[in-house]
This record gives C-alpha cells, sequence and structure tokens, in this order.
C-alpha cells in the first residue's frame, strides 16, 4: 500500500527548499490529498478551483482514474515516476498525490510572473500591428496560432540546457519548408550540451555554424506578425522560453534591411525608406573612416569651401584627425553604452552631462573640433535606422576607422573588397547571405532593396528553396 | 592541427591590429595631413631676368569653434623653374604646398617674353596638379595683382576668379580657359592659344558697362583706367607682397591688408594671344567678344549699335556661332556663321510707353546694324589672326581635321589665303 | 567534385574584368601609339580577341569536361599537369603589370603625395585570402561587382560627357598604319581573357546559345573600354599621351565638381574595388592551376606562396612600372598570343582528337 506520506517524502527528500509547498487536503468522504507545487510558479487560484474544489466530493474509495473525472482542469497528464513529478514541479506544474494510489497527476497550472504582451522596444511600428513576443514560451506559441491557424503548423517542441532545461519551440509550415531543414536545426541544438539557455541568443549561436563570425547566421524578431511572414515563407522559427525574441532560419542580410512597416505601407514609400536605409548604413559605416583619411591622406575628398571650414575648426586642436576621431567615438560608445545601463532617472542627467557639457566643452576647450562631434553623432544616426544590424555595423565601424587612419581611403576600399569577397560565399542553412545580389537571383529582387507591391510577390523567395513556390493566387 | 591553426590564427589577428593600432597612432607614411599643409588658392608668376618669381596664396586656417576663419598670405620663392619656387616655398614655410587647390593661375606682363610653356610646363608635368586651374595673365606683376585688394570679396583671387567665371564666360565677356584648353589648342596642329588679360581698376573709375554698352565701350579710355588701376595696384602691392623674395607669409598678408584703402575692380575683357607658345599680342574687348562668339557656347550677349542716329544695346539670345572650312576651287574658304535671337535691352532715347509694347520686335535696321556690329567685330579678329599668323581660331585644325588633303598644301598660308564669307543672322525674338 | 560557376556570372566577368583592366595605363598608352586612332588598335586587338572568346566558349558546347581533363583525356595526364603548370606562371605573369600599374594608381587616386609602397602591401592580404577561394566565389564576387562597376561607369560618362570633343579623332585613319598595327600588337599583353573561359570550361552547365551570350558579353566590355578611350581622348586630344590613369581624369572638368568637389573620386573608388576582383582573378586561376596541377589540396597554402612571390616582385621593382611595361609591350606580348589566342585555338584540336579516339 502506497501512502500519501512515502509519496511526499519521495518528493520532498529532492525537492529540499522551502518553496516548495506541499499542499494536503481531504475530501468531504474522507479520501487524502496532496497538491505539491513551487510556489511562485504555480496559479494557487486555479488550484483551488479547479482542483481543490472539485475534489471535495469524491467518495474515499474512489479510484485515481474516479477522481481524474473530478478534476476541472483541461490539462491532466498521468504519471508513475516520480523524477518524472519533480521535473514538472520544478517546470511550475502542479503534482495531485492521491492517498493508496501509486498513480498521480501533473496539472498544468503552470503560471510563471511574467509580463503582459506589449508592444516590443526594438521593433516600434505607427503602421501595423504592435503585439510583440514575451518571456513565456506558451503566451508566444499563442501568438503566433492566433495568426497562423493552418493544421500545416507544425510545432516541435525542443529542450535545450543540461539544467535550465529551457523549452524550445520549433516552428515552421510542413509543405512550405525546406526538405530536411527542421531535422538539421534539431540536430544542432541536440548536440550542444550546455548548464542553462538563458536567452534565444544561445540557441541562435547554437545553430549559426560560425559563431566566430562577425555576421550572424539567423534573423532575430519580437513581433509575430514579421515571425509568421517569415515561416510562411518557408523559414524555421524557433521560441525559446524566458526570450522575447524569436529566431528565424535560413537568413539573409536584406533580411535586415526590411522592417515589417514596409509591408503594410505604399510600395514606393517602403521602396524610398528601403533604399534611405541602405544609404544610412553605408554612411553611418564609412563616413567617420572617410573623414579621417580625407584629412590625413586624400584632401580632395572634401569640397574646398568644407575643407577650410574644416581647416578652421582643427587649427589649434593638440590632437591628431585620427586620434581626434578615435576618441570621439570611444566617448560615444561609452554614453552609448552608460545610457543603455543606467536607470531612466540618472540616464537623463547622463545625456545632459555628456551631450552637451562634455561635447560643448570639449570643443570650446580646443580638444576635438565640432566637424569630428557631427560626423559622428550622424553616424551613430545612421547606423540605428538598421537595428537589427547595429551590433555588426558599430563593430565594423570600428574597423574601418582603424585602417582609415592608419592606410588611408585605400585601406577602406581594401577592407570593403575584402568583406564582399567573405560574405559572397557565407551561407545560412545552405542559403547565401548576400542573396539575392549574390548569387543573383532575379525574382527575389522584387523584395530586397525595392519593395515591389503585395501583387508581384506571387511567389516565395526562390532562394529558399521551398516546396511549393506559389504564396499569392489571383483568382 | 586544427587547434594549431586557429592558435596561429589568433596570433595573426592580434598582430595585424596590434600593427593597425601602431600606424593608427602614429599615422606616418611621409604623409602630409591637413595640419602640415598649405591650400593654394592662387598662384602668380612672374619672370624676371632668367629667373621665375612664384607668389602663391595660400589659405591659413584660424582657430575658429564656428565657420570658417581663414586668412590669406602671400609666399614668395624665386628660381630658375616654377618647380624651383614651390621647392622654396615649402622650406620656408615648413608646409607642403599641395597645387590640388589651386584655380587660378596669373601670369605677371614679363612672363609674355617667355615661352608660355617654360613657365606653365610644371604644371602639366606634376602629377599632383590637375588641369582645371584657370589661366590669365595681368597687366604689371602678378605678385601685384594678388596683393590688391578687392571690392566685391575680401579675397582678390576670389574676386579674380569671378571676373573669370563661367557665367561671364557665356555672355562673351571673358574667354576663359583652363590649363586644359591651354595645352590642347597650343598642341594642336594650329598652335596657338588665348588667355583672359586681367586689369585692375580703381573702384568707381571703371566705365567699361557705363554707357550701356557692357562690352563695346571706348576701350582707349577703358585701357587708361586699366593702367592706372594696375598703377594704383601696384604701389599698393610694393608694400606687401611686392617685396623682396623671401619674405614671409605673414609680410604678405600685411601688404594684403595694407592695400585697404583703394580697393579694386578686376576686369577680364581683353584676352592674350599665343601662337607657337609665344606672345602675340592683346585682343581689344570687340575682338574678345567674337572670339567668344565663335568658340563659346554663348547663352546672352550684350552688344551696342547704332541705327537712326540712336544708341541701342540689343541683347542676344539662343546664339550658336562658328567657323567652317572648305576649299572651292583651290581656294580655302572660312564660312564665319552667327545666329542669334535679339531683343532690345537699352535704347539712348526717352522711354516710350507706346514704343515699349513693340520693343519685343526689333526693327529690320537695327537688326542689321547689330549684324554689322558683330561682322566688323569678327573680321577686326580675323584681320589680327592673318596679320599675326596666330590661328586663335582654329582654322588649321579645321584644315587638318575636315580637310586633310590640302592640309600640306595650305597649312603655311591659310590665314592669309583664305576667303571669309560671313553668314549672321540675327532675327527678332517675336 | 567540380566547383561549379554560372554562365550568367561568366558572362559579368567577361563585360566587367574585361573593361576595368584596361582602364588604367591601356588609353594613356594607346594614344602614345596610336595617336587619334587609337580606337581602331583596340578594336583589332578586341575583334582577335573576340573570335577567340567565341572559339572556346563553343568549345564548351560541344564537351563538358574541364580544360585539364580534356588535355589529360588526349594527351595524358603528365601533359595535362605541364600544361596547367605552364597556365599557372602566365597567370601570375598577367597579374604582374595590373599589379604594377595598381600600385601606380592608387597612389594617385587615394593620397595627395607621394606615399610609401608599404601603404599598398596590405592589398596581399585581399588577394592571398581570395585566391584561396573556390569558382563560386568568383562568380559571386563578379555578381556583386555588376552593379557596382554600371552604376560606377554610367556616373563617370555622365560626368565627362560635356567635355569631350567627338572631332578630336579626325583626321580619321591617317596616323601611319605600322603606328595603329604597332599599338594593338604591343597591346597584346593586355587580353588574357579567352584564357578565363578555358579555366572555367566544364565548371558550368552549357546551355543552348550560351556561347553567343559569353562572346556578347566579351563584345560589351570592349565597347565600354572603347568608349573611355573614346571618351579619354576626346577630353584630352593631343596631350593625352602625358595624362596618366585615364579613368580617373576624364572627369575631372564635370562643372559641379568646382562646388561639391570631387564626387567623381565615389566613383572611382566603387570602381576599384571591381578592379580589385579583376586583378586577384588571375590570381585565383593560377591558385587554380597549381591545385590542378600538383594535386596538393590546400589552396590557402598555395595562394600564400603564388602572393610571397609576387609581392617579392613588387618590391624588389617597385617604381620600376615603366620598364616593365616596356617589357611586356615589346616582349611579353609574345606569350599572351601563346597562351591567349594559340593554346585556346588548339583546345579544338584537342577535342576532335578526343572524337577520333
Amino acid at each position: 500500500m502506497i501512502t500519501l506520506e512515502k509519496n511526499i517524502k519521495s518528493v520532498k527528500d529532492v525537492l529540499t527548499s522551502q518553496d516548495i509547498i506541499v499542499f494536503e487536503f481531504d475530501s468531504l468522504g474522507g479520501k487524502k490529498f496532496a497538491a505539491i507545487y513551487a510556489d511562485g510558479l504555480a496559479d494557487k487560484q486555479l488550484l483551488g478551483e479547479l482542483v481543490v474544489k472539485p475534489l471535495r466530493d469524491v467518495e474515499k474509495d474512489a479510484s485515481a482514474q474516479e477522481v481524474k473525472r473530478f478534476l476541472a482542469s483541461p490539462e491532466v497528464k498521468d504519471c508513475v515516476k516520480i523524477p518524472d513529478a519533480i521535473k514538472e514541479i520544478s517546470d511550475g506544474n502542479v503534482v495531485l498525490f492521491i492517498d493508496g494510489e501509486k498513480d498521480f497527476f501533473v496539472i498544468g497550472l503552470k503560471n510563471p510572473p511574467g509580463r503582459s504582451v506589449a508592444e516590443p522596444p526594438t521593433q516600434v511600428t505607427i503602421k501595423g500591428p504592435r503585439e510583440g513576443f514575451i518571456e513565456d514560451i506558451k503566451i508566444n506559441l499563442g501568438l503566433v496560432r492566433k495568426r497562423l491557424k493552418s493544421d500545416k503548423l507544425k510545432v516541435v517542441m525542443l529542450k535545450a540546457g543540461e539544467k535550465s532545461e529551457t523549452a524550445v519551440a520549433m516552428i515552421y509550415l510542413d509543405g512550405v519548408c525546406p526538405e530536411g531543414l527542421p531535422e538539421r536545426i534539431e540536430k544542432e541544438i541536440a548536440a550542444r550540451e550546455i548548464d542553462i539557455v538563458p536567452d534565444s541568443s544561445y540557441i541562435s549561436q547554437f545553430i549559426s555554424g560560425k559563431p566566430r563570425s562577425l555576421f550572424k547566421r539567423n534573423g532575430t524578431s519580437e513581433k509575430p506578425d514579421i515571425f509568421c511572414a517569415k515561416i510562411c515563407e518557408g523559414r524555421v522559427g524557433l521560441i525559446v522560453d524566458g526570450s522575447p525574441i524569436a529566431i528565424t532560419v535560413p537568413y539573409m542580410i536584406t533580411e535586415d534591411i526590411q522592417t515589417g512597416e514596409d509591408y503594410y505601407s505604399n510600395s514606393y514609400r517602403a521602396t524610398v525608406i528601403r533604399l534611405l536605409r541602405v544609404t544610412a548604413l553605408f554612411i553611418g559605416l564609412f563616413l567617420p573612416a572617410f573623414y579621417v583619411s580625407a584629412q590625413l591622406f586624400k584632401n580632395q575628398l572634401i569640397p574646398f569651401q568644407l575643407l577650410l571650414k574644416i581647416s578652421s575648426s582643427i587649427s589649434g586642436l593638440p590632437l591628431s584627425p585620427s586620434v581626434e576621431m578615435f576618441l570621439t567615438l570611444f566617448v560615444l560608445e561609452v554614453l552609448n553604452e552608460a545610457s543603455i545601463r543606467m536607470p531612466k532617472y540618472v540616464g537623463l542627467a547622463l545625456s545632459v552631462v555628456g551631450a552637451l557639457v562634455l561635447g560643448d566643452t570639449a570643443v570650446k576647450a580646443g580638444i576635438i573640433s565640432t566637424p569630428a562631434i557631427i560626423i559622428i553623432a550622424f553616424s551613430a544616426i545612421c547606423l540605428y535606422t538598421t537595428p537589427d544590424l547595429v551590433e555588426t555595423t558599430t563593430t565594423l565601424r570600428w574597423i574601418f576607422l582603424i585602417i582609415a587612419g592608419s592606410l588611408g581611403p585605400f585601406g577602406i576600399v581594401l577592407f570593403a573588397a575584402f568583406l564582399i569577397c567573405y560574405l559572397v560565399t557565407e551561407q545560412s542553412y545552405g542559403v547565401p547571405l548576400l542573396a539575392p545580389f549574390a548569387p543573383l537571383i532575379k525574382s527575389d529582387l522584387y523584395d530586397s532593396m525595392v519593395k515591389a507591391n503585395l501583387f508581384s510577390l506571387e511567389h516565395r523567395p526562390d532562394v529558399l528553396k521551398v516546396k511549393d513556390k506559389v504564396r499569392l493566387k489571383n483568382k | 592541427m586544427i587547434k594549431f591553426k586557429k592558435r596561429y590564427y589568433v596570433i595573426f589577428y592580434w598582430a595585424v591590429i596590434i600593427a593597425l593600432l601602431g600606424l593608427y597612432f602614429t599615422n606616418d607614411f611621409g604623409l602630409v595631413d591637413l595640419h602640415k599643409t598649405s591650400v593654394i588658392v592662387a598662384v602668380g608668376i612672374d619672370a624676371e631676368d632668367e629667373d621665375v618669381i612664384v607668389t602663391a596664396q595660400v589659405a591659413v586656417p584660424q582657430p575658429s569653434q564656428s565657420g570658417e576663419n581663414i586668412q590669406y598670405t602671400q609666399v614668395q620663392g624665386r628660381g630658375l623653374t616654377v618647380a624651383d619656387c614651390l621647392n622654396e616655398i615649402n622650406s620656408k614655410t615648413g608646409f607642403y604646398p599641395k597645387l590640388l587647390f589651386c584655380k587660378l593661375i596669373l601670369l605677371g606682363e614679363d612672363c609674355q617674353k617667355e615661352e608660355l610653356f617654360r613657365i606653365l610646363g610644371c604644371f602639366y608635368r606634376r602629377n599632383y596638379s590637375e588641369l582645371t586651374a584657370l589661366v590669365a595673365t595681368c597687366k604689371g606683376t602678378a605678385r601685384e595683382m594678388l596683393s590688391m585688394p578687392a571690392t566685391i570679396s575680401p579675397e582678390n583671387t576670389t574676386a579674380m576668379q569671378r571676373a573669370l567665371s563661367d557665367e561671364l564666360k557665356k555672355s562673351a565677356n571673358v574667354s576663359s580657359v583652363n590649363l586644359k584648353d591651354i595645352a590642347l589648342t597650343n598642341f594642336s596642329v594650329s598652335s596657338a592659344c588665348y588667355m583672359p588679360y586681367i586689369e585692375a581698376n580703381v573702384q568707381g573709375t571703371s566705365e567699361g558697362g557705363g554707357n550701356g554698352d557692357n562690352v563695346g565701350g571706348d576701350s582707349a579710355q577703358q585701357g587708361q583706367q586699366g593702367g592706372q588701376g594696375g598703377q594704383g595696384g601696384g604701389s599698393q602691392g610694393g608694400q606687401g607682397g611686392g617685396g623682396e623674395q623671401g619674405q614671409s607669409g605673414q609680410s604678405g598678408q600685411s601688404g594684403q591688408s595694407g592695400g585697404g584703402e583703394q580697393k579694386m575692380e578686376f576686369t577680364a575683357r581683353k584676352t592674350a594671344a599665343f601662337s607657337g607658345g609665344r606672345f602675340v599680342g592683346i585682343l581689344d574687348e570687340q575682338q574678345s567678344f567674337a572670339l567668344n562668339l565663335i568658340n563659346n557656347d554663348i547663352r546672352l550677349a550684350v552688344v551696342p549699335c547704332d541705327s537712326d542716329g540712336t544708341h541701342y544695346t540689343i541683347g542676344l539670345k539662343s546664339t550658336k556661332g562658328g567657323v567652317k572650312l572648305k576649299v572651292n576651287n583651290g581656294v580655302p574658304e572660312l564660312n564665319v556663321s552667327f545666329k542669334a535671337n535679339a531683343q532690345i535691352q537699352g535704347a539712348k532715347k526717352v522711354l516710350d510707353p507706346d514704343g515699349v509694347k513693340n520693343d519685343d520686335v526689333v526693327k529690320p535696321e537695327i537688326l542689321k546694324a547689330t549684324a554689322d556690329e558683330i561682322r566688323d567685330r569678327m573680321q577686326s579678329l580675323i584681320d589680327l589672326c592673318a596679320k599675326e599668323n596666330c590661328d586663335l581660331l582654329g582654322v588649321r585644325e579645321l584644315l587638318h581635321k575636315y580637310n586633310y588633303k590640302y592640309y600640306d598644301a595650305f597649312k603655311d598660308d591659310v590665314l592669309t589665303r583664305m576667303k571669309i564669307n560671313y553668314d549672321i543672322k540675327i532675327q527678332s525674338v517675336n | 567534385m567540380r566547383m561549379r560557376i554560372s554562365v550568367r556570372q561568366i558572362c559579368f566577368i567577361m563585360l566587367i574584368y574585361t573593361a576595368v583592366s584596361k582602364f588604367i595605363i591601356y588609353p594613356t598608352f594607346l594614344s602614345f601609339q596610336s595617336g587619334r586612332d587609337l580606337l581602331f588598335s583596340a578594336a583589332f586587338d578586341f575583334a582577335l580577341q573576340a573570335v577567340v572568346v567565341w572559339a572556346v566558349s563553343y568549345l564548351c558546347s560541344r564537351t563538358d569536361r574541364t580544360f585539364f581533363q580534356l588535355v589529360s583525356g588526349t594527351l595524358g595526364n603528365i601533359t595535362a599537369r605541364i600544361v596547367y603548370a605552364l597556365f599557372a606562371l602566365f597567370f601570375m605573369l598577367c597579374t604582374v603589370l595590373p599589379l604594377f600599374e595598381q600600385n601606380a594608381y592608387v597612389h594617385s587616386i587615394f593620397y595627395d603625395t607621394v606615399p610609401s609602397i608599404l601603404v599598398f602591401l596590405p592589398i596581399f592580404f585581399f588577394t592571398v585570402y581570395a585566391a584561396g577561394k573556390s569558382f563560386r566565389n568568383i562568380g559571386r564576387s563578379a555578381d556583386i561587382c555588376m552593379p557596382i562597376f554600371i552604376v560606377s561607369i554610367i556616373f563617370i560618362f555622365a560626368m565627362c560627357f560635356s567635355e569631350v570633343k567627338w572631332d578630336s579623332f579626325l583626321p580619321v585613319l591617317r596616323t601611319p598604319f605600322k603606328d595603329v598595327i604597332g599599338g594593338s600588337v604591343a597591346s597584346l599583353f593586355r587580353f588574357m581573357e579567352p584564357c578565363w573561359l578555358l579555366m572555367f570550361m566544364g565548371h558550368f552547365t552549357y546551355k543552348k546559345g550560351d556561347a553567343a551570350k559569353i562572346t556578347l558579353s566579351y563584345i560589351g566590355g570592349a565597347v565600354i573600354v572603347l568608349l573611355v578611350l573614346a571618351a579619354f581622348y576626346g577630353v584630352y586630344g593631343d596631350i593625352s599621351t602625358s595624362r596618366q590613369f585615364a579613368i580617373s581624369k576624364i572627369s575631372l572638368f564635370f562643372p559641379a565638381i568646382d562646388v561639391i568637389g570631387r564626387i567623381d573620386l565615389i566613383a572611382l573608388y566603387a570602381l576599384e574595388v571591381v578592379m580589385l576582383f579583376a586583378l586577384v582573378l588571375n590570381v585565383q586561376l593560377a591558385v587554380h592551376c597549381i591545385n590542378e596541377c600538383t594535386g596538393y589540396d590546400n589552396k590557402a597554402v598555395i595562394s600564400l606562396a603564388v602572393n610571397a612571390v609576387l609581392a617579392l616582385i613588387l618590391i624588389l621593382f617597385n617604381n620600376q612600372l615603366d620598364a616593365i611595361h616596356t617589357l611586356w609591350s615589346r616582349w611579353m606580348w609574345i606569350a599572351f598570343v601563346i597562351f591567349a589566342t594559340v593554346i585556346p585555338l588548339l583546345a579544338w584540336a584537342l577535342k576532335r582528337r578526343e572524337k577520333d579516339d
């Protein structure tokens, strides 16, 4: 005869923490139950409503299956092994032991603390859906299901992290997604053994293939509408529990030049904005470098009248143009880093101190020149027009700057050629990073730098080699 | 093996990064950055005995937090060649003189005695100067001219460049040329070139455009005024920029400010002609005007004419001028064509409101007078070319390109043998 | 597994790399040699090469074997290895003069004063890296270079158009015929395009009409070169013999440059990226030949060795551009005729013999 106490003891022997609550209660008929759960993770109110209250009417001699019929919770799972019970409790569910029964039930009452669905701060839209992913995988899956009701939508639940056992949902459209791609991703994730997966960026590195590369190999999104659109194009999506950032593979660099809003606005406007983003990206990347090399090596890069103005500004400065620009960029990066990390109220003060006081006094003191500040500030603004590429582009800006100051404009051109040579053969799960430009795929150009109207995008991107190519049919 | 390779890659990357950082913070490949550069905006060249004197007008930036604060100073160098002079300027100032931004090369009067390409040759040989700089010659010495204060701009080089501007060229008032144009025409079979002749006039005394004739004023009178201006400028420039060779930039600068009492107006309506690299003479305003009508793309030209005892100023629009050479029956014929639409811009008579209504329709006799005036000017130019054997219109070039079989026969005396046909059509705008 | 490249990419290579490799000293040299009839000299060379390009591309339609397989199939493996070793040397030879030209050109357009050779040497970081890459990399680089080239060249042409005097070429064909042909012969060392195609043979899937596409692309590249030559001579006329680095000089007289500065440099720098890829193509093919010839698979090591030799030549003969140019135009053109004209045509004989066997 298995007693309730024995089961409770088995669990408490492993989960010794005091936040593991054992709630023992009886039915009116005298049947004894024990609900064990992690305090703060399980929903106590629902436990009372859906479990404790219905079980009041259970007779003393009722079997486990008869007890199950009384449970009002929609998510009840039979269980026999104590290790499984421990896992479920750690996960936030409630385990219900019945006196005299070997079987017990896992009741899905997980309700970990978290924020509600809100607009993601990194992908704000003026026109279009404002919902964003949050840290809860179930809610995130719900947000996806809400948009993709197809029976072809496949969700494969994976686990990552030895200790954390983080849930990872792999989502794709069966019949559209390229053959073998989900399996490859699953294999990549399974091949990594790590203690904890606190965020999707870990998974992102697991599946990137080249984790040391400066360029990422997978797309990210905080918005379910964009995520679903990418899945519909034939990509595989990954949602990681505890992370509001979902991953999509394969990835192309052009994805980061596009935004969700491009698809909700007029195609002409979207094209103009995309071209603007690309221009801004190049300006942000090259402007500080060319400014330094123009001063040091090739004055003709600057129009004559502007050169005279710059000459006036830098005249008498104690620093060389390269050191001046290095210092200015360094200050910008420090300010940027500090303003992100600091509490908001301090951050406001910091922006005043940093931007106004520091900048203004540095110019007045003749340490740095006004053009240098303008160049760096404009460069920073330009790079933030493509926020998803900011990690890469800010690093590249440093590299270009150092090369420009040491080798001159030829160094910049040489490194640009080197980058092209490197990027043209880099791939993300068989898809070239620079597609549809290298290799040139004409049909995919309609949604790259330019954005064709909706009716021109009849086919899914060729480069993804999807099974079902038709995206839009005009009946 | 892979680990071994990775280790070497890491060492290699770090070595590259350290090397680049080292170069970045020392950055010295013997390069000359903006701090060490003197930006030469104009160059004046004078010939004296066997020597050449180069006066460089240098922009010296002054510390400024807001906007431009540039002072212009003059530095001189003397040597057997222009390159020698530039080298001397370098040694005097410690600045590396860059000619990339030099937009004006001014040749003093004495340079007219020299072979043109002995003076200008340096600018074609140096890899680091472009052929876009405007070239002009001037009355007096170039160093004096560069030190004269100007009325329309704080820097006289800007004022001179305005006198040579593209807009003026398009109105047939100046025959601006750059280094490339001079070389192209001089080294062609015509072997002739021209450049504007800059004169300085004391402010308020220039009457070139005062009589409603923008181009055709009394040349004698104007020349006199130009001469005065030149003298005045010479005396002012003598205080500073006209000093001895080897003067510092500071003294050149003081020369410029010292001349601030009498500001000068620069005009370049006359043209200096060269043949075979040698100075031939100065074309007066009328001849220069004719040369510009033929050689340049003119948008709006203004020409004076007299008809029925009244003086008119006629504006010429939609102009199209040019010369063609044909050989008929063994005689070279130069066809000078000019077409334009005319409009009365001014008349030396009382304005009659009723008459103004019909001013758009220019009377035939006025059109004829205009055409006659233009033909006279062109004839004067062609006569001069024939007299001096100076092929400014590129007749030999036309002979070589379009009548090659006659080239050997006529190349020596085509300017004197050719028959001139005029096809001048002036129509009323309406 | 054979390295793959697509026909489109080969067409791009034939169009843009043919063009950019002739933008630096070629126009100046040709105007010096052939005067105002320089277009005829150039057209003669291009016509000859276009025939060879067509012949090789048509040969590609008849066999799906690589040139190495073709030679080894008919003349034996040892011969094929020797031929590829010679081709490796030839491609290195093809790189030497462009490398020196690039050195001078880079100093001219990227620096206001004369810098040390040290600023140019980092090019070998790029060539070592790129030369170790596959044909796929060559093809995709061409895909990227194509739009860069088109935009840059249109930009440059637009800026120089108003300054070009189209009657500069008159009177036509008055330069002594000997000089015109002399210009053609002395420039033959700039033509190695049929060899590129020979190396790509068997690495792409031939479809009907591809030979015409490739040849037309080559002719397209030739037309662009002729336009640059025309623009250069049209702008500078008789003084073009003293103006080096033609492509960087033709747009200097654009009126807006006075106001907004040297905007033509943007196009020139973009074009320099394409020039770098054109330059590295010969090194890539030299590495490919050594790889095939020796069977040694580590391309990175081969690339390092090839580039070390090139770097050594550059350092040893720095500032000897004129001497090398003279050497190439007087003697080396013979090697180019053999490798870029005779051998590609002989490949037909190999094909026939293979068929007979």
